[in-house]
């Protein structure tokens, strides 16, 4: 079938195309004009941006965490239920089923789970596969697990710690690899209670630093795409900056992904001994060209905070509202679900101004990433408010008034004038990701591409342009109109699959055997596990 | 080979399948009651859904235990690898299900070699005068009990001498307890909500909780039923909810006590039930007068059933995705043989869904 999206402002960085025109489509894909220029079927984007579909790298979306999160929190479901606005969660849509529906209606079209514990994978992808209408991803979280450490402090060769991250990120069909807080949830087993850089896991005698560098090694050696996920230590500490300026440090010319950097953005000054260091860490960003980052951006409200870093959610615990935690040791990192609240007080204000300092002051927009880490600095139901504030300095100087006037004199917010353009938004959203992940076919508009695709009308109101799509396309279907689905399909797990090294297989197969007790084969699953059609697409290793 | 029953009557798999859209159909409440696996739970949820049922494990007060202790409190928990390969300390609390018996002896049976250096074999606790251990035959058991108190009374005494409280009676061999728990690295408590009520759930947390303060002790989940668990997280992910969840309203709602399919059984809220089983002798009679329709492996029909469906049995006729404990996540588990080549539950729900009206296909 051939489909015209006619008459709309094109917005697709890649490809230098700028400015009204008809986009075409054959299919599943993007095609140049054909040349009779009939089309099947026509749509009218006149007043209209269209752009690639959107692409989220960073969302908790499924997996054993998430579960556990909708587990402890009902009560924040039965608020999902229409509602007067503005109750607990009212806009977090949190089922598999709802959240493929509103991340679509929003025109985002690939969403990335980014912390997989391999051992559940098969859990995670079943969520993942109920997820409708998108196509999802994972990062399968390593540097915790007793098989890694053994080798680093057994100081395996780099060629058997590759041989160890391509087995885990295949046989957990995984698209790449994140540490977080790497060796602390270890440590936390053996009783510590903190853990930075440069600290020792007892036991194992490595550093939080060498797990990372051992990893980062790993996976820009085996070709995965995306660079090594960081979680750093310190999470929400006062005085994290320096922590997160360790780790970009240590990069040392070769690229590694620091995630939800908003968390970390914090200072040591003021009586409250918390201030906002976003300006230092985004100059720092911008001078360490190997280095990208997501934002992880709070909003206001009610959430669930959701981490592997069972060990920053332990520490958490009292801040919990409502007063109910979950506290997961598990294989390798576990994790923490604490609900909070983050309110307009001089804390949450200087988180929500810390976030937009950092969108604002990095320069490129090829180098910073659109997320709230789901759920735990926002649901994801609130971006459209988020791309209204960083596209309007009137929405920010608007939404500045209503918080702590205390916390912004901590923050240069208030002085940057910046305002995001759509070249720059479709960059930050959709072509950036693409690029990050190595997902060559998607995140622009050009001939050959995925006819992914999203078409906003414009209007006064950003929010309310962002959060209800005038057209989007998955796979050339058509599945949303004015905001509304309109088709229902189901998308595929990105994946790698590089070969696993027979010898780590055997060598796995010993280790689960004595261990464990138990066979490789329980941790692993077929593809026919899931009970859909085709529920992976495979994505290329680099060469 | 006959699959489908209508009464005692043997028919075509296709009539009895009618018959059970045309019951769901007339029914103005009806109940499904699941003992499956992942895939025949959320054909059933799905199928929930279309026709305005209400849903809950087969016997599913022990499952309905556990969620609360996550839906109303949360709590520390570990891994069945992690407290295999690092519990230096493990603490039984009540009788645990005959199905975990095999693993926990195989626990502690094992030295922990993520326990130090050089581990000291592990040391294992009973709690409560009820708790029996004798499948722990080659382990030393010690037991930590208080005269005249049941299990809930001993988990209390024991929080609190731990707290350093004062108690009327206290725990039985407290003192080798509390020494114990001072030079654990790491210790487990096992627990099962089949035995363990909801105070004595709470009161497990509790002390914990209050162990962490200083060092560090998790609890391991022994569910009462992998297959209820199972089912209920694949609840949780599909709807937000747990089992107990009811879809009378078109949206899904919780309420462990409204939508208690046992309770909606006897006080004749429902007018139909729907039970998929493992085993037919699961089947208990249904209420006088309330229509069942059971989808089970059976070779004949179920006493009572207005309508009886043969269905495989997950992981042994049937691939099928599983909760075990053994790995404390859900797994995929081979058919051992396939030679009855009896359909899956899933299927024949969704066979069922495309003869309700509209026969549109389940989303799963």
């Amino acid at each position: 079938m051939l489909t015209r999206i006619t008459g709309g402002e094109i917005v697709d960085p890649v490809n230098g195309r700028i400015g009204q025109g008809d986009l075409w489509i054959e299919d599943e894909t993007i095609v140049a004009a054909p040349v009779d220029g009939r089309a099947d079927r026509t749509i009218d984007a006149s007043g209209c941006v269209v752009m690639a579909g959107a692409i989220d790298i960073h969302s908790h979306i499924g997996g054993g965490n998430v579960n556990t999160a909708r587990l402890l929190l009902p009560e924040h479901h039965a608020a999902h239920a229409p509602r007067p606005a503005n109750t607990p969660l009212s806009n977090a849509g949190w089922s598999t089923f709802e959240t493929g529906c509103l991340y679509a209606k929003m025109g985002f079209t690939t969403v990335v789970e980014p912390a997989m514990s391999p051992g559940s994978a098969l859990h995670t992808h079943l969520e993942l596969a109920d997820i409708p209408i998108i196509d999802k991803a994972t990062l399968a979280i390593l540097g915790n697990d007793d098989f890694l450490l053994s080798m680093i402090r057994d100081n395996a060769s780099p060629q058997m710690i590759e041989d160890y991250v391509a087995w885990t990120v295949g046989s957990s069909r995984a698209l790449g690899v994140k540490v977080i807080n790497a060796g602390a949830a270890a440590a936390f087993k053996e009783n510590v209670r903190t853990f930075s850089f440069d600290d020792v896991v007892p036991f194992y005698g490595v550093s939080s630093r060498r797990i990372v560098k051992t990893l980062q090694a790993a996976v820009t050696s085996l070709g995965v795409p995306h660079p090594l996920h960081v979680h750093c230590n310190n999470l929400g500490a006062s005085g994290a900056a320096e922590t997160a300026a360790e780790t970009i440090a240590a990069a040392e010319g070769v690229p590694m992904h620091l995630a939800h950097l908003q968390f970390y953005s914090y200072g040591t000054e003021g009586k409250r001994k918390f201030s906002s260091e976003a300006a230092r860490l985004a100059e720092l960003v911008n001078s360490t060209p190997e280095i990208t980052i997501d934002i992880g951006q709070v909003m206001f409200g009610q959430t669930v905070t959701i981490s592997s870093d069972v060990l920053r959610q332990f520490s958490a615990r009292g801040s919990a509202n409502p007063k109910k935690t979950v506290i997961f040791d598990g294989d390798g990192n576990g994790g923490g679900v604490v609900p909070y609240r983050y309110g307009k007080d001089f804390y949450g204000s200087l988180q929500w101004a810390i976030g937009l300092e950092l969108f604002l002051l990095i320069n490129d927009p090829w180098r910073v990433f659109f997320t709230t880490d789901h759920p735990n600095g926002a649901p994801f139901t609130a971006y459209p408010d988020l791309f209204a504030l960083l596209m309007s300095r009137d929405a920010r100087k608007e939404a500045a008034a209503g918080v702590s006037q205390k916390a912004l004199s901590f923050s240069t917010l208030g002085s940057i004038e910046r305002e995001y353009t759509f070249e720059e938004i479709a960059i930050m959203t959709r072509a950036a990701p693409a690029k990050l992940l190595g997902l060559k076919d998607r995140g622009h508009l050009g001939a050959g591409a995925l006819a992914d695709v999203a078409v906003y009308r414009k209007g006064e109101d950003i929010a309310q342009m962002f959060r209800s799509a005038a057209f989007v396309f998955k796979n050339g279907d058509l599945v949303v109109r004015n905001g509304e689905i309109e088709n229902y399909r189901w998308g595929k797990a990105l994946r790698l699959n590089p070969p696993p090294d027979k010898a780590m297989v055997r060598r796995l197969d010993a280790y689960h055997q004595e261990r464990y007790g138990l066979s490789l084969d329980w941790f692993d699953f077929p593809d026919s596990a899931i009970q859909r059609e085709q529920p992976f697409g495979e994505v290329s290793c680099n060469t | 080979m006959t699959v489908a029953w209508i009464g005692d009557r043997d028919v075509p798999i296709t009539q009895a399948i009618e018959r059970i859209a045309e019951l769901l159909v007339s029914s103005l409440c009806p109940v499904f009651s699941l003992d499956t696996d992942v895939h025949g739970t959320r054909a059933a949820i799905a199928l929930a859904e279309r026709v305005g049922a209400a849903y809950d494990r087969l016997g599913g007060d022990g499952v309905a235990r556990e969620t609360a202790l996550l839906t109303d409190r949360g709590g520390f928990f570990v891994a069945p690898g992690e407290a295999r390969r690092r519990a230096d300390v493990i603490v039984i609390a009540g009788q645990l299900p005959a199905a975990h018996h095999a693993l926990v002896t195989e626990i502690a049976a094992t030295p922990p070699d993520l326990a130090g250096e050089a581990p000291k074999p592990r040391q294992v606790f009973l709690v409560g005068a009820e708790t029996q251990a004798a499948y722990l035959r080659k382990a030393k058991t010690m037991r930590l009990a208080c005269a005249g108190a049941d299990l809930n009374g001993t988990l209390a005494a024991l929080r609190a001498q731990c707290a350093g409280r004062a108690v009327t009676k206290p725990v039985s061999d407290f003192a080798r307890f509390a020494q114990a728990m001072a030079e654990a690295r790491f210790a487990v408590f096992l627990f099962c909500g089949e035995m363990l009520d909801a105070p004595g759930l709470e009161m497990l947390q509790g002390l914990i909780g209050d162990l962490n303060r200083k060092s560090r002790a998790s609890a391991l989940h022994l569910p009462a039923s992998e297959a209820g668990w199972g089912s209920s997280l694949a609840s949780t992910w599909m709807t937000g909810f747990p089992l107990r969840t009811g879809f009378g309203r078109g949206q899904p709602e919780f309420d462990p006590w409204r939508y208690d399919v046992s309770r909606m059984i006897e006080e004749g809220e429902a007018d139909l039930h729907l039970c998929i089983a493992a085993s037919g002798d699961q089947i208990a009679s249904s209420r006088k007068n309330l229509p069942l329709v059971a989808i089970t492996p059976t070779d004949r029909p179920i006493a009572g059933a207005a309508v009886t469906l043969a269905a495989g049995q997950p992981g042994v006729s049937h691939d099928a995705v599983v909760y075990s404990s053994r790995v404390g996540t859900l797994v995929s588990k081979t058919a051992e043989r396939r030679a009855d080549d009896l359909p899956d539950a899933a299927s024949l729900l969704r066979s069922i869904a495309r003869q309700l009206p509209g026969g549109k296909a389940l989303p799963c």
